[in-house]
């Protein structure tokens, strides 16, 4: 029973990474069986700041305009300034733990930032980078 | 009669301090009416008006001669020959209330009791608070307002004419009426009933009044701009999570209430052009949300605002913004520009800078506060 009483909350501090770990390595598995080849963490970090201007955007948009550069700091909508929840995993565990949520959120926010929705590709860079802060 | 004779006391302590508490809450109550942030401070007045009509109608028929309603209850008549008389030679002067005063008497209280009735009907009605709450529907609640506002009103008049008789009685018959109020004494001939002060019952008048007064103002002294004093919590109104989490990852989560169905239908449709972002809701999640939308919209309204904001509205326009309602650009037309740029509030679409149950969404009157500009 001792023994219990220690590997529960043992259990419960490494859960929550390993579980999204496991959703990471899913998604990443997914995103090469539709035709993704290596993922860089680096050309993900390259693409976080890139600007771009699609159609109707009234200034420059990039996933640091509402995110921040900074990954574990609490961002701000470009729009309504609702404070964003950090993203980075490192310090907000609910990030990448859900495949679902992380395929919504690709696709409205790769259709504003960029114009269109993301590749496989460019998902994976992303997903490795992110992972790692 | 008049200025020479015996001074002697006419008016109780009681009845005296009863008459200038009801000249300073109704005097509040009106001050107070009509700003929604001080809504707090009007309930008191009207509370405090109520007690004073329960105590006032007690003592019209067991406090002393003068205070009785048996001793200045006039007929017709009597008014009549009163106001006939009272430019021309004079024999009869009662001491307490004269027959054309003493009809403004009653028909102040009776206005009076008929104002706190409907302000307790409005209270129930509009806010959900008081002891009618749950008894009075949205729809009584307002639609006694206008009424309850049109008494207030009349008693406003009636008081002109009280003022305007208290001047006449003083010139004619130099007799100060407002310094009798005051001391209670006036100068009288010939004998007349001795009137006890009964001044341990206006002491415990005094005391309950001035108790109810610090325990009304405490909360006011603890608030600060970061801790708002909220006085009145709103209707609890449906919840749903999906609705949190969709809407309010964005933006603060609107409620259905603040707009009418149609608004909520035409928006969901659009969900590929949400004000220029296309939100690629699920199927499953856009008919959760189009359901909970549309079965709590403001066609059945739940609360004050939404009642406003759907009869605000033309059954032929479909606002797709809260903010293009009448309802809401009357409620905030008074707010300078400044304001909504001031980075505490950026923007009209941020409630909660200014109403503290915004995420509540219950929007009552006295959980707004604006930001103090410089």
């Amino acid at each position: 029973m001792r023994t219990m009483l220690k590997i529960v909350p043992l259990l419960a501090l490494f859960g929550l990474p390993l579980a999204y770990a496991d959703t990471v390595d899913d998604l990443l598995k997914g995103y090469q069986a539709q035709g993704a080849s290596n993922f860089s963490a680096e050309k993900g970090q390259t693409m976080w700041t890139q600007k771009f201007n699609p159609p109707g955007s009234d200034r420059a948009r990039s996933c640091a305009l509402c995110h921040g550069e900074n990954l574990k700091l609490t961002g701000k909508h470009a729009k309504t300034g609702k404070p964003i929840e950090p993203l980075a995993p490192s310090v907000n565990p609910k990030r990448l733990a859900d495949a679902a949520e992380i395929e919504k959120w690709f696709k409205r926010n790769c259709t504003w930032t960029v114009g269109r929705e993301c590749t496989p590709q460019e998902k994976g860079d992303f997903l490795s980078y992110l992972r790692k802060q | 009669m008049n200025a020479t004779g015996n001074k002697v006391r006419v008016w109780d302590l009681p009845t005296r301090l009863f008459h200038w508490l009801l000249v300073a809450m109704f005097a509040l109550a009106w001050w107070s009416a009509g700003h929604p942030q001080q809504l707090d401070v009007h309930l008191f007045a009207g509370y405090t008006i109520a007690t004073l009509l329960i105590f006032r109608v007690v003592w019209g028929l067991v406090g002393s001669w003068h205070a009785r309603f048996r001793s200045f209850a006039y007929g017709p008549k009597r008014v009549v020959s009163y106001l006939r008389d009272l430019f021309g030679p004079r024999t009869l002067h009662p001491v307490g209330h004269n027959p054309a005063g003493s009809w403004a008497i009653f028909a102040m209280l009776a206005l009076l009791l008929a104002i706190t009735l409907s302000g307790l009907v409005v209270l129930g009605g509009e806010e959900g608070h008081g002891p009618l709450a749950g008894a009075v529907t949205l729809e009584t609640g307002i639609g006694w307002h206008e009424p309850h506002e049109a008494l207030a009103w009349a008693m406003l008049l009636l008081v002109l004419v009280h003022l305007l008789g208290v001047a006449v009685e003083s010139l004619l018959h130099r007799d100060n009426l407002v310094a009798a109020m005051i001391s209670g004494n006036k100068r009288v001939a010939g004998a007349q009933p001795a009137i006890a002060n009964h001044r341990g019952i206006a002491g415990f008048m005094a005391v309950v009044w001035l108790s109810a007064t610090v325990i009304a103002a405490l909360p006011w002294l603890r608030a600060d701009e970061k801790h708002p004093y909220q006085p009145f919590k709103g209707a609890t109104l449906p919840d749903n999570a999906t609705w949190r989490s969709e809407c309010g990852s964005c933006h603060q989560a609107y409620h259905p209430q603040l707009l009418p169905a149609r608004s909520w239908r035409l928006l969901l449709a659009q969900q590929d052009d949400h004000f220029g972002e296309s939100l690629g809701l699920d199927a499953a999640t856009l008919a959760e949300l189009m359901k909970f939308h549309v079965d709590n919209a403001a066609d059945h309204p739940m609360m004050e605002a939404a009642w406003y904001v759907t009869h605000s509205l033309k059954p032929n326009e479909t606002p797709l913004r809260i903010t293009e309602t009448p309802y809401w650009r009357k409620t905030h037309a008074a707010i300078p520009e400044s304001l909504w740029r001031d980075p505490r509030v950026n923007g009209r679409g941020n409630c909660a800078a200014c109403h503290s149950d915004a995420e509540q969404n219950t929007f009552t009157d006295s959980a707004m506060h604006l930001p103090r500009q410089n």
